[in-house]
């Protein structure tokens, strides 16, 4: 039986690891396209990424294109294993209400 | 921890929602321009070859270079300073992909169809355009990419349709309309409502 996680469950970092994990997994997004994806403001975003980090479950890498500081993102599989096991205990719950 | 039915439904919606956005995002922060460009290009090359049916292969060979051109710089300015997103061997991908577009002009205009002369114009057209959406429909079932099948699907079905049905004073007019269109629709469609 699978279970919740605590720390993926939160709406805005539920949001957050959708959109990582619809990525492919070597893809890594632009902190900034992610927040207009998702549209949250740099605050928000960035305290939630602190706390998925933190749990090992995204990578923020800073980087330099063009001479223009860039942040990217990325679910690594740590983050998409908890993910899958998330939305599999989802699925169990209202499964589980159906029978 | 636990949750009620109803909000472990809603939380996956929620995760259908987020996921398609992305995806649909992301695919809308790089094709749109090069669909358009090649939307445009071919509405003006058809348009051109319907008055100077002759000069079929000058015509398309120079707008097949605009286009190149165009989608190169395009690119290359994408990837440079607006890429949403960064992938591993991103650069070597992007040469890649350039590679097999620039082999596939060569391929075209350089090897295939001065094996095949003498042709007419109609047979040259579609001959060019039905090797691009077969380039497409590949790239879009490698990528998982279904907006391009489709679109490679149909500009094809018209081609075809065009080709064999059409009377052959319309068929370039029908294809400016119903491939350039199709190109162009498409990318438009996805500039205005993906992004």
């Amino acid at each position: 039986m699978a279970k919740l996680d605590n720390i993926i469950h939160q709406p805005v970092r539920l949001q957050i690891m959708s959109s990582l994990v619809a990525l492919e997994q070597s893809e890594q997004v632009d902190f900034v396209y992610l927040r207009k994806i998702l549209k949250l403001t740099d605050g928000n975003l960035g305290a939630h990424l602190a706390k998925l980090e933190e749990a090992g479950y995204v990578r923020i890498e800073k980087t330099f294109i063009a001479r223009k500081p860039r942040t990217f993102v990325k679910a690594t599989g740590k983050g998409r294993d908890a993910f899958d096991n998330h939305i599999t205990a989802l699925k169990q719950i209202i499964g589980s209400a159906d029978e | 921890m636990e949750i009620s039915q109803n909000d472990a439904q809603n939380s996956l919606k929620e995760v259908e929602i987020i996921s398609s956005r992305t995806r649909k995002a992301v695919v809308a922060a790089y094709d749109p321009p090069v669909l358009i460009v090649w939307g445009l290009v071919c509405i003006i090359a058809y348009i051109a070859t319907h008055f100077f049916l002759k000069w079929v292969w000058p015509i398309w060979m120079g707008m097949g270079t605009i286009g190149s051109a165009a989608t190169f710089l395009i690119c290359h300015r994408q990837f440079r300073t607006a890429n949403p997103t960064k992938i591993a061997n991103g650069a070597k991908l992007g040469w890649q992909i350039g590679l097999f577009w620039g082999l596939l002009y060569i391929f075209i205009f350089l090897i295939w169809l001065p094996i095949m002369a003498p042709f007419n114009g109609l047979q040259c057209t579609a001959f060019i355009i039905t090797v691009i959406m077969f380039a497409y429909i590949t790239i879009g079932l490698w990528s998982n990419s279904r907006y391009m099948i489709w679109l490679g699907l149909a500009v094809t079905c018209t081609t075809l349709a065009g080709f064999y049905l059409i009377p052959h004073n319309y068929y370039c007019l029908w294809m400016a309309a119903t491939a350039g269109g199709a190109l162009l629709g498409t990318g438009a469609y996805i500039q205005l409502r993906w992004k």
